[in-house]
């Protein structure tokens, strides 16, 4: 087998794995090649839109397990590869030089044993860094099951050590994954969070769900990723769409991945993180899935129509965080612009609002920016949902945003 | 009211924009002399400039000088007119300054230095190097702003143990490293005859187009997308998008 149809094989099997971030490291050039950038690069976009920042491989696809979703499970009749750790070290190396990429993001199936595997991906990591001289980016994937030595010494070569949750239950995870136990992915979050510092796994970690594989709701899932926020100091969970690589009777029969679910589950989880939500602010047992035809926030909003509309010039970040097109960024500006005059609509487009959506949950110096009869729900869900169904149909989603 | 001229440099703008402050001069326009068609009407007056002047004379905090070179960098016609306004606020009001976006000139530096940084930071991923005669690293872009001279400086760290070159075809310069320092050079002083591209070359470039293949998950495909986040403008100089820039397209 030629080293370009590996690739090809290896690559395939890997591309399934959401997470392509290179952010978080501060690793630096000591004497050979390559340094970490702390905001993260990207350096290609791949035809589905998501970024390319890492070498995104598996080490091999032969795997032990039968994981019902997965492309590589043992009892799938596909063209099995392994990649030496020279193949490896050399490829990251020529593509690195080149700037091609930012790093390497090294997974795989689990051959043997899972120790065994670990051994495989410390020795191929422990050659690019110690042979080869690289410092630039590594994510690598920790198998579940192994042993703890092997995490501490493969935590201390990388940069993102991590483990998929893949399913948001552990009775999701039995049906689909039956060689896979939570507590073995939960193991190696602990592990990594009691251990990160700048020498082991800076980064921190990942993880990823998928999406639509089993019968939870949204409320399971972000309950979820709430749960593994809290606990394990998760730098991200990722929200990948079920994608039928497989027949299964088991497994749903869907023609098209549940892309726009995705991306409400994505704006959810950066409402939990940055916007102060908390998953029982977004969703109930009543209403356990979002809006598909309009966005967390917005949605949210609309439900709190008596806390608005919300004053510029007076309220707290916090609660600027929670206007409809007011994001991170601008309530920062707007916290500090107003300490040196008072702002008016015409000043906050240049602070990065999102006018057409705030306008309606905010006022300037006590003024709506219309009649204020119109501050009705009926009215602007009405507008919003409008605008953003021209938005869905004109631009699908712009989902590597999140990836 | 004058167009006062400048030699491209970032040293003299700051010399003569902090003359004009000093002599309380606004003027009508700031101009680089090699690349300014005066009309007939213009009236150009060229201050005596101190060659070596010393840019710490400006009391003003690290980040407004970032904020002035950035903009500085930009393609903007009028940048050299919002750095003198921008500098005779700034002045004035130190970092307060970077909150007062009511004011026009403030917004506008704001926004041009973040143009350039956000290009600096995309051509970060986008660049890419081909190996050349002695295993030199060879690459060229064609950025709106002038970020050669940042990119320079994150390439140097990242690629310290190699022999590179950067070429900003847009404007004619280079940049060359030669594994201690890089050096910005002018097209007009160098001579690239000879570049040889190794047959090898081909070889890693294929494999790096597999892998771009087949990273893409076909049931997620999203062209619309890709091109967001890779404008066309950069396609003529990433590897992975020349059958695109060829075509016109990417789908």
């Amino acid at each position: 087998m030629t080293l370009e149809e590996k690739l090809k094989i290896l690559a395939d099997s890997a591309k399934y794995d959401a997470s392509c971030s290179s952010s978080g490291s501060k690793r630096i050039n000591s004497g050979g090649i390559g340094n970490a950038s702390y905001s993260g690069i990207c350096h290609s976009f791949a035809s589905d839109g998501r970024c390319i920042s890492l070498l995104k491989i598996l080490l091999t696809n032969c795997c032990i397990f039968d994981c019902k979703y997965c492309i590589n499970r043992k009892t799938n009749n596909v063209k099995r590869a392994i990649f030496t750790p020279e193949e490896i070290c050399t490829i990251t190396m020529n593509f690195y030089r080149r700037n091609y990429i930012e790093g390497l993001f090294l997974s795989s199936g689990i051959i043997k044993s899972p120790d065994y595997t670990m051994e495989l991906l410390i020795k191929t990591i422990k050659m690019l860094r110690y042979k080869y001289h690289f410092h630039g980016y590594i994510h690598c994937k920790a198998i579940p099951g192994a042993s703890e030595h092997l995490l501490k010494e493969l935590g201390s070569l990388v940069d993102r050590l991590s483990a998929n949750i893949e399913l948001p239950t552990e009775n999701g995870l039995k049906l689909l994954a039956p060689n896979k136990e939570e507590n073995k992915v939960t193991k190696i979050m602990s592990y990594v969070k009691e251990n990160r510092k700048s020498s082991f796994a800076p980064a921190g970690q990942s993880t990823q769900m998928i999406i639509g594989a089993t019968k939870e709701t949204d409320l399971d899932i972000m309950n979820k990723s709430e749960k593994l926020y809290k606990s394990y100091d998760l730098k991200r969970v990722f929200y990948s769409s079920y994608i039928p690589v497989n027949k299964d009777k088991l497994l749903p029969s869907l023609t098209t991945p549940p892309l726009i679910r995705e991306h409400r589950l994505y704006e959810a989880d950066w409402l939990l993180r940055f916007y102060g939500f908390k998953t029982s602010d977004l969703l109930d047992e009543e209403n356990p899935n979002f809006n598909i035809l309009m966005d967390p926030k917005a949605n949210w909003a609309l439900r709190h129509l008596d806390e608005f509309p919300k004053e510029i010039n007076q309220v707290s970040y916090y609660d600027l965080l929670k206007v409809p097109g007011i994001g991170i960024k601008s309530a920062k500006r707007i916290i500090a612009c107003r300490k040196n005059f008072k702002i008016t609509f015409e000043d906050l487009k240049k602070m990065g609002v999102v006018i057409k959506r705030a306008k309606y949950f905010i006022s300037c110096n006590n003024k709506y920016f219309m009649n204020r009869e119109y501050f009705k729900k009926s009215f602007i869900e009405a507008n919003l949902i409008l605008e953003d169904n021209v938005k869905i149909e004109n631009k699908k989603e712009q989902l590597s945003l999140f990836s | 009211m004058n167009i006062y001229l400048y030699d491209g440099t970032f040293k003299s703008l700051l010399d003569l924009i902090n003359k004009l402050i000093e002599l309380k001069i606004k003027p009508l326009d700031i101009k680089d002399k090699e690349n300014f068609k005066p009309n007939i009407l213009d009236n150009m007056i060229e201050l005596e400039l101190d060659m070596e002047f010393d840019i710490s004379k400006i009391k003003v905090s690290k980040n407004i000088m970032k904020t002035i070179y950035y903009v500085y960098l930009s393609s903007d016609e009028h940048k050299e007119l919002i750095i003198y306004y921008f500098l005779l606020n700034a002045l004035k009001y130190q970092d307060k300054i970077f909150t007062m976006r009511n004011l026009k000139c403030v917004n506008s530096a704001l926004k041009l230095a973040k143009r350039v940084s956000n290009e600096c930071h995309k051509l970060k991923g986008f660049v890419r190097f081909k190996e050349i005669n002695n295993h030199v690293l060879y690459a060229e872009i064609a950025p709106d702003s002038d970020v050669l001279e940042l990119l320079s400086y994150h390439f140097a760290k990242r690629l310290a143990n190699e022999y590179w070159l950067i070429k900003d075809v847009k404007r004619n310069m280079y940049s060359i490293y030669n594994t201690q320092k890089y050096y910005i050079v002018s097209g007009k002083n160098i001579n690239l005859k000879d570049i040889e591209i190794k047959e090898e070359e081909k070889e890693v470039e294929n494999l790096w187009m597999t892998f771009f293949k087949t990273i893409g998950i076909e049931a997620r495909k999203n062209k619309r997308c890709q091109m967001n986040f890779m404008p066309k403008k950069y396609w003529k100089y990433i590897i992975e998008m020349e059958d695109a820039y060829e075509k016109g397209n990417n789908r």
